[in-house]
């Protein structure tokens, strides 16, 4: 294990540069950012971390500081504009042998006095700063004396992020957007939200909005409604009829194929347009059905059809062609799509229902549906679904949540959920939850569907469930429920529909065509290998490779989304497939796929992570967050009603909730070998 | 409410108010640079750094909303510590120039350090300096000298909505700049100078015109607009340097730039200053006997006269007097005979009000907010502030109809672009789309106008006026439900082919949304000039029997008028068919006007009396919406020129033989019982409201190429064409073609053209602008040179016209 030098991350000191006993310490970083070359020392909000005794200390201090005056300050505060001036020409004139010792006084002076900042880019500058001054004040002096640096000279790689943005899978600079909210300036807000987001109406409705778990105003009261303040910059553009600003670079002549119009291949399409290469999107669905799992496995109550469209609309307009009705596989092979185009997008995305598992289940029994996504992309398309009067949907998830939603807006009398475990427990959102909740689905917890019942004309009747109780924890700690013996009982019902998961369908791709897929059934690319001290590979939340280039093994061919990912969620998608058109852009355009040292610390950031929520944040706790105003009662879900739930924020309310963000901007610098 | 206890002082205010204004509520003054009540909170200067208790950091009052049960404290020793490096970081670098600063004086800054005492350098960094920008008009910007307050970019963006300036590039780099980095275009309203608390942004004309507490401040009204601003007029050794206006005014210190600006006009060469008559030098005795002696000399009925929107309340009244009593003629009118007497008089009739229903800050609250036929920026700037401040501070839905693009569609959720002489049309599609949607009309007509509403076709309604049904409903969508709606209108239906119809339409639709009489919204009629209404309501309208201002015209080329005495008025210059007008008057026995600066038609004048501008004399203006405000002399008119006052009470004393000359005062008392609502205790309260029966004009051909004559933003009425700040700004006036018109007839840019219409023709150079559908051409109608407004006949403010290449 690589030992740690110094470290006064998290406000912990760590100094085994006098020997003795070395005092331990572990930092989610890697050992080499790139995985080759060794990362030889950290500098950020938190602190210093030094692995590498040769890095020059005053010199990345100095460096660090200009690079946050004069790249990342906006000016827009006294103390931050010229504290950090002051301190970064400061530290240029220790360099250069030209300061008194005394100067050095005014770092504590001035990291003090920055607690005063509008925001904590600039304040939580002065933190390294003040830890290299204080604990390597002899390598300050020297230089201030005149002697040379014996140090090697490191790369400087650094980060500007904030914690909301570094959590959001797109890394929407969300603080940014927030302000331009706050300045009453919502078509700019709308601008940098689609530097890294081309869907901002979805995302500003349906995103999980992970953002907001890592938001620093929840250490002083309650997170920033960011995700509705994103719908609130969207909606405005569309309430006044404005022209989205976008103009797509020179049209280039290589031709890129995506394979479904989905969040990540309507995404990656977006930005190659806006790079001006010439994209087509092959979607199996018919047109006017376009948005994949946002179309079809998200309900019009919460993303209404023609705002979805809008956002396609734009996207297409940037010289996006969609050519829908067509599936690979089938109406055209992945192969002509390689021989067509110079480069190939996989971006099918998880449509197919995972099975349950249940007795009776592949019995071909009347009623039980093939699954949730099915019975909703049925639903939404005007299709016969099968549905009967009493649906009993099985699952914990949001599709599930979704499917008890819809039954109801579809005439069932009864629309009950099953989940194995209780309802905190659930997957879903809790305002999903609450909402299926208030239209009047019945929800049965803890119980576990052993089998399916039909009459002898294979109609089903019910479904036999046994009830579900916490057993020992299992070696993982986790209590695992297990069935109560006697328990059974049966939920009367004529409609079954399973709704516990679904995974990409990839049986267009020829098992002989060089691209590798996993056991979870999502397709292999390419990753840096970035190893943790402890010398295993850095995952992210999927299980997947940190940091991943997102070429196949099969050369001009790459994967985005669902299909690469695992089932998750529009906004990762999102980001996947932003990156993934990057990659295939370096691709077309230097021949290599790679990822850039800044995606690389994007990447060793999200693990590190930037938040925190241990922060004690002091504020004070006067402003509430706000809540969209939410259409209420049983005949919102009425049969047929699937008018829009939630709707946004006033823009009174929106600069308002604005004004609370902390702008929580913050840079982060690693010293690399050269 | 919200208790909380500030310095010791235990206070209550409602949610929301900051920790700043709760103190500033019990007298307890917390020192502020960046704050400005007006807009946004920017938080950006940190020295209303506050302590509150149990929170481990010092928290900003400009923006910290309070919370039950806080203790404050705004003064300690810690504080002052903090506000005293702060401020010492805002001088590292900021130029010790204090000498030859246009701000030394009325610097926030300089009173701040001062306040503070920071009395020394604290910090230090490499000196970087930035360019000045000399290259700009009519403002001169040194960075430099910056403090990033931000109160100019946010006065632009959130009251102005010009968006020209911004905060550009990073760290100690970071400066307010033009978006592009290019020479400052915007709409020169100066706003951003008056918010400026350095010497950054700092006005040209002003520059090294002295120091500030030299100049003597007067407060006045500007003498532009509808809008009425409260202005300070700055002058010294007899001449007006600045003007400007305080927040705490009725316009929240906003103007535009002619209220800014525009006083240029009256320091013009072109001033006039001795009296004529037959085109040789007299002395004002001379004059005035000889105006009396000839006026007389003239059967009353063959004397006319043309009242001024300019002058002040009182003038106009004794202009009436001297022509209605004095000569009794009936034969008075003004340029609003064009349009404005007769929408005040629909108004009064049909929903019996006097001008706009409620005062313009009605407009700030309002929840929907309907804009017809109005570039209102142009017309009445400070009115578009207002719908500006209802559609972004009070969420208010805006829906704006014009015939062209203006300005305020980036803030309309609504914009519909109807075809020139659609207007009732349009307005009764909206007002059919409205009770479609389950709007209600309720009073007196309700039912027949129901009625005949109903018997209207949408469809046909739609396509006459060119705007698709779908839109016209989305925008009846926006309104319908409104608790407070605005209906504001303009030019283009006041002066529209079919105003009479037009305006009653616009009355019906403000009946119908029930406007009148709420909280917030109304009717509001936007007139260009500041006195119209108060014009009318001095009687200077045509008397029983008496010509309008088109029947003169005629009555003069018939030779029915022989006199006519002209006070504050040029027909030459905007009237409708001016060339005609000219010929007319050429065969009048006697010309007499009355004005302040040399033009055409003084030059054919018999008699000419210079009078006085705005700045020079005492009175009252009455806006639209019913405000009668006061303006004070600063300064006095050029040496030989007369208050106009003055002039036209010594002609009734001529005239009428008795030497007495009237006082102000006296004839305010005079104009109290002629006109109740300039009693004692003045209260404009609306009588019955009927709905009118609904007339849509039948359509007509509609011409190939229609040419609109209006306003632009860079000027008020002529005399701001003797304002060098306005004329350094405006652009060459030009008329504008759609890229589709332009195409057709094979022109670009600058081409030259003759626009030929059946009073005649002009030429002109193309300008080929987005903001017009196919079909319609725009030409300002300020420029004398170009004098677009001699192509129009009539009333109206549009005309047929032809285009061939020059």
């Amino acid at each position: 294990m690589a030992q740690v030098v110094f470290s006064s991350w998290g406000r912990n000191i760590i100094d085994n540069r006098k020997g003795g006993e070395a005092q331990e310490a572990t930092f989610r970083l890697p050992v080499a950012h790139d995985g080759v070359t060794p990362m030889a020392g950290f500098m950020g909000w938190d602190g210093l971390i030094l692995f590498d005794a040769a890095v020059d200390v005053p010199q990345m201090a100095a460096e660090y500081m200009k690079r946050v005056q004069t790249l990342y300050c906006c000016g827009k505060c006294t103390p931050g504009k010229k504290g950090t001036k002051v301190l970064s020409d400061l530290l240029a004139a220790v360099l250069e042998g030209k300061a008194k010792e005394s100067d050095l006084d005014t770092v504590p002076d001035l990291a003090e006095l920055l607690k005063n900042c509008k925001c904590t880019l600039c304040q939580s500058s002065t933190i390294p700063v003040f830890d290299a001054v204080e604990h390597f004040r002899d390598d300050f002096v020297s230089r201030i004396n005149g002697v040379k640096s014996d140090k090697k000279e490191h790369r400087l790689i650094h980060k500007y992020t904030a914690p909301c943005q570094d959590k959001c899978p797109a890394h929407i600079d969300i603080p940014a957007y927030i302000e331009a909210i706050k300045e009453y300036r919502f078509d700019e807000s709308l601008e940098v939200i689609r530097d890294n987001m081309p869907l901002p109406s979805v995302c500003g409705r349906v995103c999980p909005h992970p953002c907001e778990t890592a938001c620093r105003r929840k250490n002083v009261d309650e997170p920033i409604s960011i995700m509705v303040l994103k719908r609130s910059a969207s909606d405005y553009e569309w309430q006044h009829n404005l022209t989205p600003p976008m103009q797509p670079k020179p049209r280039k002549s290589q031709k890129i194929a995506v394979v479904g119009a989905g969040p990540a291949g309507l995404a990656a399409a977006y930005y190659l347009a806006l790079e001006g290469y010439p994209v087509t999107i092959y979607e199996a669905l018919p047109e006017g059905y376009g948005g994949g799992m946002i179309a079809v496995g998200i309900p019009a109550y919460r993303m209404p059809r023609h705002i979805l469209q809008r956002d396609i609309d734009i996207i297409a307009s940037m010289g996006v062609e969609i050519i829908y009705d067509t599936r690979i596989g089938k109406d055209i092979s992945l192969a002509e799509l390689k021989e067509k185009f110079t480069a190939v997008l996989l971006a099918p995305g998880a449509h197919r229902s995972k099975p349950m598992g249940v007795e009776g289940e592949d019995a071909g029994y009347k009623g039980f549906l093939k699954g949730g996504i099915d019975f909703l992309r049925e639903a939404y398309m005007g299709k016969p679904t099968g549905m009967g009067n009493k649906v009993v949907v099985v699952g914990g998830g949001n599709t599930a949540i979704d499917c008890v939603r819809v039954a109801l807006r579809e005439g069932a009398e009864l629309s009950c959920l099953v989940y194995r475990r209780s309802r905190k427990e659930m997957p879903a959102d809790v305002w999903e939850v609450d909402g299926a909740d208030e239209e009047g689905v019945h929800f049965e917890f803890q119980v576990l569907p052993t089998r399916v019942i039909a009459d002898e004309s294979g109609q089903i009747t019910g479904v036999e469930c046994v009830r579900m109780a916490l057993g020992e924890p299992d070696a993982s700690g986790r209590r695992r429920p297990e069935p109560m013996a006697g328990s059974e009982f049966v939920i009367e019902c004529d409609t079954v529909i399973p709704a516990i998961g679904q995974d990409p369908d990839l049986s267009f791709i020829p098992a002989d065509c060089g691209i590798d897929i996993t056991k979870w059934n999502t397709i292999v690319t390419q990753y840096v290998p970035l190893k943790g001290a402890d010398g295993r590979n850095l995952k992210d939340g999927m299980g997947n490779e940190l940091a991943r280039t997102l070429i196949t093994d099969l050369d001009g061919v790459f994967a985005s989304g669902d299909a690469e990912i695992g089932p998750l969620t529009v906004v990762a998608c999102v980001g996947n497939a932003h990156r993934a058109a990057r990659v295939i852009q370096r691709w077309i355009e230097e021949g290599k796929a790679y990822i850039t040292d800044d995606e690389l610390m994007e990447d060793i950031l999200t693990n590190l992570p930037v938040y925190d929520k241990n922060e004690q944040v002091p504020w004070l706790d006067s402003a509430n967050r706000a809540h969209q105003v939410e259409v209420h009662g049983k005949e919102r879900a009425s049969q047929g009603n699937y008018q829009e739930v939630e709707l946004g924020f006033t823009n009174q309310q929106a600069v308002k909730e604005a004004e609370r963000c902390l702008r929580c901007y913050r840079m982060a610098m690693a010293a690399v070998s050269q | 409410m919200v208790s909380l206890m500030i310095d010791g002082k235990n206070t209550s205010v409602e949610a929301g108010t900051t920790i700043l204004e709760a103190a500033l509520a019990i007298g307890i003054k917390i020192p502020t640079l960046c704050w400005l009540q007006k807009v946004s909170p920017t938080g950006a200067c940190r020295i209303c750094a506050v302590e509150v208790e149990g929170v481990d950091r010092p928290m900003t009052a400009c923006n910290t909303p309070v919370k039950e049960g806080i203790v404050v404290t705004t003064q300690s020793e810690k504080l002052t510590a903090i506000r005293k490096k702060i401020m010492e970081l805002m001088l590292v670098n900021h130029p010790l120039d204090c000498p030859i600063c246009d701000a030394g004086g009325e610097c926030d800054l300089q009173d701040n350090c001062y306040g503070l005492e920071v009395a020394k350098p604290g910090y230090s960094a490499v000196l970087e300096r930035r360019p000045i920008r000399y290259d700009w008009k009519l403002l001169e910007s040194d960075p430099n000298r910056c403090i990033l307050c931000e109160k100019c970019v946010k006065v632009d963006h959130e009251i102005v909505g010009c968006d020209a300036i911004a905060v550009v590039d990073r760290g100690e780099a970071t400066i307010i700049d033009t978006v592009d980095g290019k020479p400052l275009n915007c709409d020169f309203c100066g706003n951003c100078i008056a918010v400026c608390p350095t010497g950054t942004l700092i006005s040209k004309p002003f520059k090294f015109k002295g120091r500030p507490w030299t100049f003597d401040v007067t407060k006045s009204v500007c003498p532009f607009c509808s809008t009425g601003c409260q202005i300070e007029y700055h002058s010294k050794d007899g001449r007006v340097e600045r003007v400007t206006s305080e927040d705490s005014t009725f316009n929240e210190g906003n103007l535009c730039i002619n209220g800014r600006f525009g006083y240029a006009y009256l320091n013009s060469p072109e001033r006039l200053k001795t009296p004529m008559v037959d085109k040789k030098p007299v002395s004002w005795d001379t004059a005035l006997s000889t105006v009396a002696e000839r006026l007389k000399s003239f059967p009353a009925s063959a004397v006319a006269g043309i009242a001024s929107p300019r002058l002040t309340n009182e003038e106009n009244f004794l202009f009436a007097k001297l022509i209605k009593t004095t000569i009794g003629s009936p034969n008075l009118d003004s340029e609003a005979g064009l349009g404005f007497s007769s929408a005040i008089n629909i108004l009064k009739n049909q929903i019996g009000i006097d001008g706009a229903s409620a005062t313009i800050d009605r407009i700030d609250k309002a929840d929907a907010v309907l804009v017809i036929g109005s570039d209102l920026k142009a017309e009445s700037t400070g009115i578009e502030y207002r719908v500006i401040k209802a559609a972004t501070k009070n969420d208010a839905k805006l829906i704006v109809a014009n015939m062209r693009t203006v300005k305020l569609r980036k803030y309309a959720n609504s914009y519909l672009i109807y075809k020139p002489g659609s207007e009732s049309s349009l307005v009764m599609a909206i007002a059919k789309a409205l009770v479609d949607a389950g709007c209600k009309p309720a009073g007196n007509g309700a039912d027949s106008f129901l009625a005949s509403l109903s018997a209207l076709s949408m469809t046909e309604l739609a396509s006459s006026c060119g705007v698709d049904e779908k839109s016209i409903r989305a925008a009846a969508a926006l309104l319908a439900g409104s608790k407070n709606p605005a209906v504001i209108f303009g030019a283009d239906i006041i002066r529209s082919n079919s105003s009479a119809e037009a305006v009653s339409a616009v009355a019906n639709l403000a009946l119908l949304l029930g406007a009148v009489g709420k909280e917030a919204g109304g009717i509001f009629p936007i007139d260009e000039k500041n006195n119209s209404l108060g014009m009318i309501e001095m009687g200077a309208v045509p008397g029983d029997g008496g010509l309008d201002i088109n029947g003169m015209i005629d009555a003069i080329e018939n030779g029915q008028i022989k006199a006519l005495y002209i006070a504050g008025a040029n027909p030459l210059a905007s009237f409708p068919d001016n060339r005609r007008v000219k010929l007319a008057l050429e065969t009048l026995d006697l010309l007499i006007v009355q004005d302040i600066l040399a033009n055409e038609l003084t030059a054919m004048a018999h008699i000419v009396l210079p009078g006085s501008a705005a700045a020079e004399k005492n009175g009252s203006f009455t806006t639209p919406d019913g405000r009668v405000q006061e303006l004070q002399n600063a300064v006095n008119p050029p040496e030989g020129a007369k208050e106009d006052f003055a002039i036209i009470s010594s002609i009734i004393a001529c005239c009428s033989g008795d030497a007495k000359h009237q006082t102000l005062e006296a004839v305010s008392d005079e104009i109290a019982l002629a006109n109740p609502l300039y009693g004692s205790s003045v209260n404009r309260t609306t009588s019955a409201a009927a709905f009118e029966p609904i007339i849509i004009p039948a359509g007509t051909a509609s011409p190939e190429l229609t040419l609109l004559v209006g306003a632009s933003l860079f000027h008020n009425g002529t005399s701001t064409l003797y304002s060098e700040n306005n004329v350094s700004v405006a652009a060459e006036e030009c008329i504008e073609f759609s890229a589709a018109d332009a195409a057709r007839i094979g022109v670009s840019d600058g081409a030259g053209v003759v626009v030929k219409s059946d009073s005649g023709s002009i030429g002109s150079k193309v300008k080929v602008s987005d903001n017009l559908q196919p079909g319609l051409l725009f030409a300002s109608y300020h420029s004398i040179k170009l004098n677009a407004a001699s192509l129009l006949a009539g009333k109206a403010n549009t005309v047929a016209v032809t285009v061939t290449k020059a």
